[in-house]
């Protein structure tokens, strides 16, 4: 919602705000990129900034492949398209889990995909259509987070888990300043190699009843 | 007030966006499919959702006005939010009802602290 609210209070015109939250859908992408628009930037500063905006999803997709790699192209480019963090992160905890059986993973992506969708953007167009009459803090958005927080949570269990998340959440805070959500970026790497180091030592040291076995 | 943002100009920047969209969310979908990847990089990727989401919250709740400070005191309504999200995680997977007693927390410390 809040990005439908933004759009329109920035100077979008309301068809146009409609249309680029159908086409974009990526919110962070397009709050970063509104103002450029607003002021009147060339294209391609504004689709450099949408394309930097969005550089986490490169390691979304780089984790997906795997799963989805027998699919035909058309199949792939589709989920690939609707994937967002929740159904990405949504995703890989079920999978991961072993509750998704092979065959049906990909309907399962899907659904949960069209569900995001459609909540995102009924959300969405409501800020679009009642911008003005919106008052923006009600927090709502924080649900997002929120539901984040609840996805995240379960799997702080493992060591490499929880180290990994402590060093992204204090890199990606320390780094928040850098422009294009970047510090988003850095940090999600960050941890990624804390967590990858973490794994391999432990998997080099492993506790000692594992090692008589 | 200026005339709303429109026309082909616009249009343009929204495929364009659209297209920054769509080439990352399927980069390895598609044009790296073939890729190899490497058996350090496959676990690597394990741990792309915990540290990703990691990256993505944290700074979301602790961080707060037009000049992102750092708020850790427990008056934080988003850090309240948070924590009452995951207390209800430890007896419940049912992720309505975390999101109930998070934005309960949430809007209650909001209108009152």
């Amino acid at each position: 919602m809040i990005s439908g609210v933004a759009m329109v209070k920035g100077g979008l015109a309301v068809p146009w705000a409609i249309l680029m939250s159908l086409l974009v859908y990526a919110g962070s992408a397009q709050l970063a990129a509104l103002p450029l628009i607003v002021a009147g930037a060339p294209l391609a500063v504004i689709v450099a900034t949408g394309l930097i905006t969005n550089l986490r999803f490169v390691i979304y997709s780089a984790a997906l492949r795997p799963y989805f790699a027998q699919l035909s192209l058309h199949k792939r480019a589709r989920l690939g398209f609707f994937m967002t963090d929740f159904t990405f992160a949504l995703f890989m905890r079920t999978a991961q889990e072993g509750k998704l059986p092979e065959q049906n993973r990909d309907a399962w992506f899907a659904g949960v995909c069209t569900n995001n969708w459609l909540t995102w953007q009924v959300f969405a167009l409501t800020g679009i259509v009642a911008a003005s009459y919106v008052p923006t803090d009600w927090g709502l958005e924080f649900t997002g987070t929120l539901a984040l927080v609840a996805l995240v949570g379960p799997s702080l269990v493992t060591r490499p888990a929880l180290l990994g998340a402590v060093v992204a959440a204090v890199v990606a805070l320390l780094a928040h300043a850098l422009p294009f959500k970047l510090g988003l970026f850095v940090g999600a790497i960050a941890g990624i190699v804390a967590a990858t180091l973490t794994d391999a030592w432990q998997q080099r040291s492993p506790p000692a009843s594992a090692a008589s076995a | 007030m200026n005339d709303p943002v429109s026309g082909i100009a616009l249009g343009m920047v929204i495929v364009g966006l659209a297209l920054s969209t769509f080439i990352t969310r399927t980069s390895f979908l598609i044009a790296g499919a073939r890729l190899r990847l490497g058996h350090r990089v496959e676990v690597a990727l394990r741990f792309a959702p915990v540290c990703t989401l990691a990256a993505i919250i944290v700074p979301d709740i602790l961080l707060h006005g037009p000049n992102a400070t750092l708020d850790l005191s427990l008056l934080n309504p988003r850090l309240i939010g948070a924590l009452a999200t995951g207390l209800w995680l430890c007896w419940s997977r049912n992720i309505f009802g975390c999101l109930a007693a998070g934005m309960a927390a949430y809007s209650l410390a909001r209108l009152y602290l």
